[in-house]
């Protein structure tokens, strides 16, 4: 059994390397260029950090508005999007429930990141979660599906043949199941939506990379707050927006009644994962200190919850 | 129209309605097209349903119609169908066989395409015999007993037994092997196969299920549908001459037809090229004892004729006078094996004791006895549900349940806001309900509890909460308690422990599917406290729920609810 785990590692590096060899010309138009460069290094700390709130104060403000305006505040989508990028939006799906339940990413502001990103060149938008519930039902209930019907983003079914051995190097996890088109992509742009959780206390930036993998998800619980950072030193977005719009106070994470949820109107855009989740945390008044993955996150350099490290914004609407 | 015309007008009509029937049986499945409008509304009430009406030849079916209306005592949706069916049958005979059913028509093709008998042989193959009366005792037999309340037409009703055959045996086959295929490919490190893969699943999913659908005893159904086409080798359309109880109830309301045979006398050569190619073993020679009761209309006598002396005429002199040729053993042994099958069927005990624990019935499902009235064993439920999860009983509701829809909460769950199973129905034996009912009555489909010895924070073996993370109501029906329990080294650890809160839990069973021990988990559903039965509950203050109290009320209940008399029985 190890003998052959080994040499499909082996076998896949070789063929990695190959890979580059050969040059990602080959498919680039279709599934986009592999990131060739390791996934699994470490994230740098980023200079120029920043987080940015954004709040929806005015009554029936739009939330495609806020959104842009998040972004301008961190200089505009073409800081995180390039012409011609294929780009993978990563919201939480994982429920198929509808969007007041808030259970999944805001329709609205997923589709307002599509947008911004197509507008900033990007070739291709992909919209991609191996999803919990069945991903048909999901897509359709989130309003993930209509999204990618509206803006002409493609809708990435989870399916076998997209799932991958890789090799995590995390402390806990080593060798896991990948989700390729998350790590295929160009550019990558996490959307989770903020929620409780029972284990891990809080589902925010760090934990919907859950959604980026496959194999035996219902064993992670058994050490969640050393997955999540094992798995969010390998996926490595350009930029994470916590989607606190609508937001599970209660419930969690699945939630499953209006009064699960508390509107909150706001939105965290942060380059730095660990900020991202620090100011999320911020929202249930929960100090980041006291949330495992966040403070383990902080600990393997992942990024900083120290926020008045970083250059903070307001947006106000 | 000459009768070479004819011909082929029924070869048009089959290959049509094969291909409908193989469209409407690949479309029913989750619409993956559907997508809910977000902005309209933020919050969607609305129902996913089927684009096509997939149940459209169950409806077309005079068999289905009239047993379910002799067991459950109802008119089945659509139902008027069945009767412009056997309309037209009472005045032509059995179009039905020759025309449309898409089983006869596989019949027909796996008995013409390189025939295994030649010549004289076909001939004799092809001569009448007293087995075709087998097929009015196993009608007989159907119709007895669905009036002494023992449904089970859709076992050999063609059109039920094409359906699961297909749905459940050789789809699944041919969508595993493909995928067998395309994990190869894809376990391959050459990106252009990784990506030939992909598109393989993306092509084949819409046609073999998204999620490689296989079903428990889906082998036997394979087996048993290979046995039924290889007869055809023996006998052309074995099947429909001889045990077809849907083509023996269209020959007994053949008896009227005005469409008959003539031939012409001085012309024919007693060549025997139409006794040959008659695919009813009618005998087709209308001074020879022609039996309009067993021509299935497929015109080859009058079409193949070479000197043109069959033909078939519209007069009121056709009509034949006598009925169909059942025979007084077929008569007798359909009424006692009627009566008796019923009665046997409840030896089991399954339908007046509370049945088996793990026979979880989908969301809807009238109550048991009800419940086996009306279910056809199709496989329309099976094959729409997204998540795999309901499965052809084999033991678990005993032999009068075998193949009825259970669920099986390790091969997959029953999503908390889907509806398909009871919208595809052609029945009624799963009600029509919408999301809104299903989670606000609730319908429960059984309950939920912890096996503490194999729970891993209850044995000691670490945290985990995950059925209490993917328990989809609010409150939730599986919650957590901070406590303290020994671990394996004599040290204490605190772990959250679940409960189920059974007045709050809905039996889907996502809890168990999902639970991290596999094969036996955890956490197990069983069907105690579904809302259909009043007897099956545990709680006091549960009365069998949402059935009771209207909305799914079953046709006994309404009686109830009318003040009328019920049976005693029902209440024990």
């Amino acid at each position: 059994m190890e003998e052959t785990m080994d040499q499909s590692i082996t076998r896949r590096e070789a063929i990695r390397k190959g890979l580059i060899i050969s040059g990602s010309v080959l498919l680039a138009g279709t599934l986009g260029r592999p990131d060739l460069k390791s996934p699994v290094a470490l994230a740098e700390q980023k200079k120029g950090g920043f987080v940015v709130e954004g709040v929806g104060k005015a009554e029936g403000y739009s939330v495609a508005e806020l959104t842009k305006r998040v972004f301008d505040a961190a200089g505009g989508m073409q800081q995180f999007v390039s012409k011609g990028d294929v780009v993978v939006v990563k919201p939480n799906i994982s429920w198929a429930r509808a969007p007041n339940l808030a259970a999944t990413t805001n329709p609205e502001v997923l589709e307002a990141v599509i947008k911004l990103a197509f507008n900033a060149g990007a070739k291709k938008v992909r919209i991609v979660d191996n999803t919990i519930h069945d991903a048909r039902r999901c897509f359709a209930l989130s309003g993930a599906g209509m999204v990618a019907k509206k803006t002409g983003a493609d809708l990435i079914y989870p399916r076998s043949s997209l799932m991958r051995d890789m090799k995590i190097q995390g402390h806990r996890l080593d060798v896991w199941p990948v989700f390729t088109p998350v790590i295929e992509a160009d550019k990558v742009i996490n959307i989770p939506v903020a929620k409780v959780h029972t284990l891990s206390k809080l589902t925010l930036g760090m934990k919907n990379w859950i959604g980026g993998v496959g194999g035996r998800r219902n064993a992670l619980h058994q050490d969640i707050h050393q997955t999540i950072v094992d798995l969010a030193q390998f996926f490595k977005p350009s930029v994470t927006l916590i989607d606190a719009i609508r937001v599970m106070v209660k419930n969690g994470p699945s939630g499953g009644s209006e009064s699960d949820v508390a509107v909150m109107n706001r939105l965290i855009l942060s380059n730095d994962p660990v900020a991202a989740d620090a100011k999320g945390a911020g929202l249930f008044q929960i100090p980041p200190q006291s949330i495992g993955f966040i403070l383990l996150a902080e600990k393997r350099g992942l990024g900083t919850s120290d926020l008045t490290k970083l250059n903070q914004q307001q947006v106000i609407l | 129209m000459k009768a070479k015309h004819l011909v082929w007008l029924r070869r048009i009509s089959q290959a049509l309605f094969l291909v409908l029937f193989l469209f409407l049986l690949v479309e029913t499945r989750f619409p993956d097209s559907i997508y809910l409008e977000y902005s309209l509304a933020v919050t969607t009430e609305q129902d996913i349903r089927l684009h096509y009406p997939s149940t459209f030849f169950f409806q077309l079916n005079p068999l289905i119609w009239l047993t379910s209306l002799l067991s459950g005592h109802i008119w089945i949706k659509g139902f008027f169908w069945a009767v412009g069916v056997i309309l037209l049958t009472l005045l032509l005979g059995r179009f039905f066989c020759g025309f449309v059913c898409p089983l006869g028509t596989l019949h027909h093709m796996a008995g013409r395409i390189r025939p295994a008998l030649k010549g004289k042989k076909m001939i004799e193959a092809n001569r009448k015999r007293g087995s075709q009366k087998i097929k009015y005792f196993l009608l007989l037999t159907l119709l007895i007993s669905s009036l002494m309340g023992l449904n089970f037409t859709g076992l050999l009703d063609p059109i039920s037994l094409f359906f699961r055959s297909l749905a459940l045996a050789v789809f699944p086959a041919l969508g595993n092997g493909i995928k067998a295929i395309c994990d190869v490919i894809a376990r391959s490190d050459i990106k252009p196969l990784n990506l030939l893969s992909y598109g393989a699943e993306v092509l084949v999913s819409p046609v073999f299920g998204y999620g490689y659908q296989s079903f428990k005893t889906g082998w036997f159904i394979g087996v048993l549908f290979l046995v039924i086409l290889f007869l055809n080798r023996i006998r052309p359309r074995f099947w429909c001459r001889t045990l077809c109880p849907l083509g023996a109830l269209l020959a007994i309301f053949s008896r009227f037809s005005i469409l008959g045979l003539e031939k012409n006398n001085e012309t024919c050569t007693d060549c025997k090229l139409c006794e040959r190619d008659c695919q009813g073993a009618a005998s087709p020679h209308p001074d020879q004892g022609w039996d309009h009761t067993e021509c299935l209309l497929c015109f080859n006598c009058s079409g193949g004729c070479p000197e043109n002396a069959l033909s078939f005429r519209f007069k009121w002199s056709h009509l034949p006078s006598r009925g169909p040729d059942m025979g007084r053993r077929a008569v007798l042994g359909g009424l006692m094996a009627g009566i008796s099958l019923p009665l046997l069927g409840r030896l089991d005990g399954n339908i007046h004791a509370v049945s088996d624990p793990r026979l979880i019935r989908p969301p809807g499902a009238l109550e048991e006895k009800n419940f086996l009235e009306l279910c056809q064993r199709c496989g329309l439920c099976m094959k729409v549900c997204p998540t795999n999860v309901i499965n052809p009983a084999l033991t678990e509701g005993g032999m009068a349940a075998f193949w009825t829809p259970n669920l099986i909460m390790t091969l997959g769950y029953c999503e908390y806001s889907c509806i398909l199973c009871g919208s595809v129905c052609p029945t009624g034996a799963i009600k029509e309900i919408s999301s809104k009912e299903k989670i606000e009555q609730p319908v429960r489909i059984g309950s939920a509890y912890i096996v503490r010895g194999r729970c891993l924070p209850w044995s000691g073996n670490g945290p985990c909460i995950v059925c209490e993370e993917h328990c989809p109501t609010s409150p939730k029906a599986i919650y957590l308690r901070n406590e303290v329990v020994p671990r394996s080294d004599g040290k204490e650890s605190e772990v959250l422990l679940p409960y189920v809160d059974l007045k709050r839990c809905v039996g889907c069973g996502i809890c168990e599917y999902k639970c991290p021990v596999k094969g036996r988990p955890a956490v197990l559903v069983i069907a105690a406290g579904e809302s259909r039965s009043v007897r099956n509950q545990i709680l006091l203050d549960m009365q069998g729920g949402s059935y009771a109290q209207g909305g799914l009320a079953s046709p006994r209940r309404e009686r109830v609810e009318q003040g009328k008399p019920f049976h005693r029985l029902d209440r024990r």
